[in-house]
């Protein structure tokens, strides 16, 4: 439980200078377990979960989560672009993060006056386009020229083409002519006359077509060519998937005996015995769409949380049991506002604030009279600014948690 | 106690409304041993007799959250509404499984999904606040009030409302 505190968060980028990651970040999420995506599947309505969450989806419903349009879990299909996107995100992530989050320090630093929004919000995306657009530029560079001219040029440039034709591509390359008028071949960067590159250029594809690998390409070359070949491998021994049961014809027994076949808990009723094997064949079929599926092993501790957390061995059939009980059954109204005061102080301050500037005087004249019947923060609560408010939920106490409601 | 793909998505969300939270709204897990137990503070919304009110909820989810939608109740003085149960409970249909309709007036689409979220939830209580229900009341006298006597409703919740923030 602890360590679901420092989960990294798509709002991680929102105090950045690249605030606008933060949607970028959200869309290689699953909208049901707000997780990035695991071993992504596609439905027949084109939209893209975690494996295992659409199984748990179409298994209660039968529906998709996203349109409601129903769907099976034979016609799901893995989505290796999505996968690859996210693998590739979840690797840059944090150095961009650190990167962008000592830019923010750097900004602050740097404008002691206080902040407006908006003049803050112009220079945040000013920044964004340089830094968004960089990559760019590198990606399509890559093609043709070394990494290590790019990075250099990228920082000299103010460049960023968006199209990628060939002439611009030849436009740049003036600027790295030297004057032997040879240009550099775009993989084992010997110079040559430049008529002679594509000529060239074939030798280096048979080296490649031939099994074994140019010990000249550079490492960031390499990689760029391994990622994708990465992707299309798949493992050679997939495990069988497990077909559904109609449980309404197998009697308990059989059930249970199908159940101790496939080596996983046998006990309880038979209510209990089709959950637990509806789980277990979406946690099965789910590691099958994976490109690295984990052994039986990890799938039968996987069980074992669903077990304690849902199955027979969840505490009481009420899903609310470890709810705080004195907050619920003899509710204790004077300690919750005590417990609440700040927040209270904030969300009446702000009330009034604000039906004093519309002046539609629903409440008179926002003075705190004593007529109130039970909480004594009520009349402190008039003055309070509204700004100084802080409302701290949890552990993190990094000021992410300053609510501020009155804009 | 090993985190469940529940208590993940919870705690994604509080940190989302935490950080990036919609106008009015407030809500968070009541301890950080329990994401399953929330509380929620909604601003009533302007341009009602909700106006200047600041209302609080518990939210309670259960364990295979978001396959199924918490519940959603207010506490501390009750809400004078025709979808909100005189024990504070509040009845909407983003609340209640696709599976069954008690009410047999709700759309599957309007009702609740894995991919809802708290702030959807508590977005739409606002603006039941502001609108309600007239089909299914929750608390009959309420509606009632509302339906015939929209004056002395609106009066009803005014005074509430100068109640629940002890002027």
């Amino acid at each position: 439980m602890d360590q679901s505190f420092d989960l990294p968060d798509s709002t991680d980028w929102l105090e950045t200078p690249l605030s606008l990651l933060a949607p970028f970040e959200s869309s290689l999420r699953c909208q049901v377990c707000k997780d990035f995506f695991d071993n992504p599947v596609i439905t027949s309505c084109s939209h893209t979960f975690c494996s295992l969450c659409i199984r748990r989806c179409l298994s209660t419903e039968g529906k998709c989560p996203a349109c409601r349009s129903s769907d099976q879990e034979l016609k799901l299909r893995r989505n290796w672009a999505v996968q690859e996107l996210v693998d590739a995100f979840k690797l840059a992530r944090p150095s961009v993060l650190e990167l962008a989050r000592r830019e923010n320090t750097r900004l602050a630093r740097g404008e002691e006056e206080i902040e407006k929004p908006a003049q803050k919000k112009r220079k945040v995306n000013h920044l964004e386009e340089e830094e968004l657009q960089v990559p760019e530029t590198n990606s399509q560079g890559r093609r043709t020229r070394s990494q290590k001219s790019i990075d250099s040029s990228a920082r000299e440039r103010t460049v960023p083409q968006i199209v990628p034709e060939v002439i611009e591509d030849s436009q740049d390359d003036e600027e790295y002519i030297p004057e032997d008028g040879l240009v550099a071949c775009p993989i084992c960067f010997r110079k040559m006359k430049e008529e002679a590159v594509f000529p060239h250029l074939n030798v280096h594809q048979q080296e490649e077509d031939s099994p074994k690998k140019t010990p000249t390409k550079t490492a960031s070359f390499g990689s760029l060519k391994g990622a994708p070949q990465k992707g299309l491998n798949l493992p050679s021994k997939q495990p069988e998937r497990l077909p559904a049961i109609n449980y309404s014809i197998l009697k308990d027994n059989a059930l249970r005996k199908k159940l101790r076949d496939l080596g996983i808990p046998d006990w309880g009723q038979k209510q209990l015995l089709q959950r637990r094997h509806t789980e277990w064949m979406n946690l099965w079929n789910a590691n099958c769409d994976s490109k690295h599926p984990k052994p039986k092993r990890v799938l039968l501790q996987e069980l074992d949380i669903w077990e304690r957390t849902q199955g027979g061995h969840a505490t009481a059939p009420s899903p609310f049991t470890t709810s705080n009980n004195v907050m619920r059954k003899d509710f204790d109204a004077s300690e919750w506002s005590n417990s609440h005061d700040d927040d209270f102080k904030r969300l009446i301050a702000n009330a009034r604030k604000k039906s004093e500037a519309k002046a539609r005087q629903t409440i008179p004249g926002g003075c705190p009279s004593s007529s109130g019947q039970k909480e004594p923060q009520s009349q402190q609560g008039a003055g309070l600014p509204v700004d100084g408010a802080r409302v701290e939920f949890g552990p993190d106490t990094d000021g992410n948690n300053v609510i501020d409601l009155s804009g | 106690m090993a985190s469940t793909v529940a208590q993940k998505r919870l705690f994604h969300e509080y940190k989302n409304l935490s950080t990036n939270p919609p106008e009015g709204i407030t809500a968070g897990p009541v301890s950080e041993d329990d994401m399953f137990y929330w509380e929620a503070l909604i601003q009533g919304p302007e341009e009602t007799p909700f106006e200047g009110g600041v209302f609080a909820a518990e939210l309670k989810f259960p364990r295979d959250y978001p396959l199924s939608p918490p519940t959603m109740k207010f506490i501390g003085g009750g809400v004078w509404h025709p979808n909100v149960y005189p024990n504070g409970t509040v009845c909407i249909s983003i609340l209640h499984p696709p599976g069954d309709d008690p009410n047999h007036y709700e759309h599957a689409s309007e009702r609740w999904s894995p991919i809802q979220s708290v702030e959807k939830i508590l977005i739409s209580v606002m603006s039941m606040l502001a609108e309600p229900n007239d089909e299914s009341p929750a608390n009959v006298e309420a509606a009632k009030m509302w339906r015939e006597r929209r004056a002395e409703y609106e009066q009803k919740v005014r005074d509430e409302v100068k109640k629940g923030l002890g002027l």
